[in-house]
């Protein structure tokens, strides 16, 4: 029989209930308790340490685990009990409004103070360190809090922002940040469009993971390629479709 | 479980919520319920009456507004809807332009409100077709919106291209009230299902806002994405519901909960009471109207779901956990508006292809009976298949 129209019945797609849906291809674990802090802790392995000469933390994004964990809510919450307990901190990295940074507190306090080694301004970060990890879930600091709360003077907040904790958000309030990590936002930046670039090329703008991961990566992608497809899948900017041959990434038009 | 409800053990409130829920995972599109297809334009807004849950509006882009009958009384599986009655090009007083928003009177079917991009809201009396009041406005009329609950009041809330929100009186046909506070156009309104004095209002400067109508003064509170952390975000967006356009209202059945759509491809559920941010993340919502969109969320079933027009496909969504459902596709082009039929758990989709299209739950198939084992040893085991059915014509050799 040659079928060289579609029948009817398959534009109306009426699909069989499966009973326990029936993941095939697709990597992802959903075993018992999701545990969050495993899944940082491997996504932080992904970073590429020796690119910045160790100064900068093992920074993870927010999104990137949404493409692991199924339950984006439970995820936001399991996060906000991590950073209440003080283990956890949370950046704005500002290129996009929703993209927010992990880092490990420990991990954060460790490169801050090592990059500050020998600075005049390193008793300062020390104590803004000690009261930020008190614990704190704040991203911002507007001038109150600052000379209030914290009981900084004038002077000290411009050590802070030049030795690159706080950065300017605008007339008398500061963001969080990384020291460093401007190479960070901008070599990332480079290879998401660089993967995403890789995706929309390919035939049907479509890609096999498992064949993306093998692909010989431009200079311009500088980080592991799990790290940017967890990135480029947990921001929705491609969809992840479950497939025989394994998980299949087609990039979304928007 | 049928068991535990004969036995008085359930509610059986219980049984009619897990049978709605499972019809609602069932919607898929069937063959045999169409909708009969008159609008020659894209399909902006629908709505089911309330009372009988029997007559459909629908408006479209051409201005033209038809009424359809759902109700299957041909005693045939296949049915197609057809329309009742139509206004027309041809009617002298039909709108110049694309119709809006369209919203039974929600108690009977004898009058409907609609309104459109010609600056006028007309209410229409269902059998001469013509209209018996109009107000008119300065700017395009986004969306209306009549109380389906409302006793002591008569009033539409319109919300048009003006950043004030007009509250019309129908008893008096006079405009009574301007809710001022919003700063760009007011793309959506919805009176709460809970409190009869209660009104949300949505706008493209990315704030939503919950008056009451009863005070003079100004909205009851504005909702803030971040829920008053003001560290989270960059000082422009403080207060914000959302990064964007905010185009979509929704409240949820019982009127706890306030479901929100915006073009940040964000939509977020509230508490309405509190205006708190429950934070549920469902994800990319795709969505790039610059009108209005119209989404429903279930009533009566088990976890409430939400269904939400995302480009050419409709997403449904848990609305308390967030999680993708589904989602039905089907539409040939972006979808505009869904409407659910309360009693039947059926979806209609309408949208820029001209069609409507019915989502029908998928019939349980009948359970072959499992008698006691023990009633038959006595009778001998009777065959599970019905003499009649079985294959007397094909042999094994062939």
């Amino acid at each position: 029989m040659n079928r060289k129209r579609a029948l009817i019945s398959d534009t109306f797609k009426v699909k069989k209930r499966r009973n326990g849906t029936q993941k095939f291809g697709a990597v992802s674990d959903g075993d018992g308790p999701t545990d969050i802090r495993s899944t940082l802790e491997y996504l932080a392995t992904l970073f590429p340490r020796k690119l910045f000469n160790d100064s900068l933390p093992q920074i993870v994004l927010k999104h990137q685990l949404y493409s692991i964990h199924d339950d984006k809510t439970l995820v936001d919450k399991e996060l906000n009990k991590l950073r209440e307990q003080g283990e956890l901190l949370m950046f704005q990295l500002g290129f996009d409004a929703d993209a927010f940074g992990l880092v490990f507190a420990a991990d954060y306090k460790s490169k801050v103070l090592a990059g500050e080694d020998g600075r005049a301004t390193r008793a300062t970060v020390e104590r803004f360190l000690a009261k930020l990890l008190s614990p704190c879930t704040e991203l911002s600091f507007s001038k109150d809090k600052m000379l209030k709360e914290f009981l900084f003077t004038d002077s000290e907040i411009t050590q802070l922002v030049k030795s690159g904790v706080l950065t300017v958000r605008d007339a008398g309030s500061w963001w969080l940040s990384i020291p460093n990590s401007g190479k960070f936002t901008k070599y990332f930046i480079q290879g998401r469009k660089a993967v995403l670039g890789m995706v929309k090329k390919s035939k049907y703008s479509e890609v096999l993971k498992a064949e993306l991961e093998e692909r010989r990566t431009t200079s311009h992608v500088k980080f592991h390629m799990k790290y940017h497809i967890h990135d480029i899948v947990g921001a929705e900017l491609v969809e992840s479709i479950p497939t025989t041959s394994g998980t299949l990434l087609r990039f979304v038009d928007s | 479980m049928i068991l535990a409800l004969k036995a008085g053990l359930d509610d059986p409130l219980r049984l009619r919520r897990a049978e709605s829920t499972r019809r609602v995972l069932s919607l898929t599109l069937n063959p045999d319920r169409e909708v009969d297809r008159i609008h020659g334009n894209g399909i902006n807004t629908i709505d089911i009456e309330v009372v009988e849950g029997r007559y459909m509006l629908s408006g479209g882009a051409d201005g033209v507004i038809v009424i359809y009958d759902l109700e299957n009384y041909s005693g045939k599986l296949h049915y197609t809807c057809k329309s009742v009655c139509t206004v027309g090009r041809s009617n002298r007083y039909v709108h110049k332009f694309s119709v809006e928003t369209v919203q039974w009177y929600p108690y009977d079917t004898g009058m409907f409100v609609s309104s459109s991009f010609d600056k006028t809201m007309k209410v229409w009396d269902t059998e001469t077709l013509k209209p018996a009041e109009v107000f008119e406005f300065e700017g395009n009329v986004y969306s209306h919106h009549l109380s389906p609950i409302a006793r002591k009041h008569s009033l539409i809330a319109v919300g048009t291209k003006d950043p004030k929100i007009h509250l019309c009186d129908l008893k008096s046909g006079s405009r009574i009230q301007v809710l001022q506070g919003h700063r760009a156009e007011i793309l959506s309104v919805r009176w709460s299902p809970r409190y009869e004095h209660i009104l949300a209002t949505a706008s493209a400067d990315s704030k939503v806002k919950v008056w009451d109508v009863r005070r003079a003064s100004g909205c009851l509170f504005s909702l803030d994405q971040h829920n008053g952390d003001k560290s989270k975000a960059a000082s422009e967006a403080v207060n914000t519901a959302h990064n964007g356009r905010v185009n979509g209202l929704c409240f949820t059945g019982d009127g706890l909960y306030l479901l929100t759509t915006g073009t940040d491809d964000r939509m977020r559920l509230w508490n309405s009471a509190t205006g708190e941010n429950t934070l549920v993340n469902y994800g990319k919502v795709s969505n790039g109207n610059r009108k209005k969109l119209q989404f429903a969320v279930s009533r009566g079933c088990g976890p409430e779901f939400v269904f939400v027009p995302c480009e050419s496909s409709v997403a449904v969504y848990a609305v308390h956990t967030g999680e993708l459902v589904s989602t039905l596709r089907g539409h040939y082009n972006n979808v505009d508006c869904c409407e659910l039929h309360p009693d039947y758990q059926e979806l209609y989709t309408g949208g820029k292809d001209c069609n409507i299209l019915a989502w029908i739950p998928v019939l349980r198939s009948p359970d072959v009976e499992d008698e006691p084992k023990s009633a038959n040893q006595a009778a001998g085991a009777p065959s599970s298949v019905n003499q009649a059915f079985q294959d007397a014509w094909s042999s094994d050799e062939d």
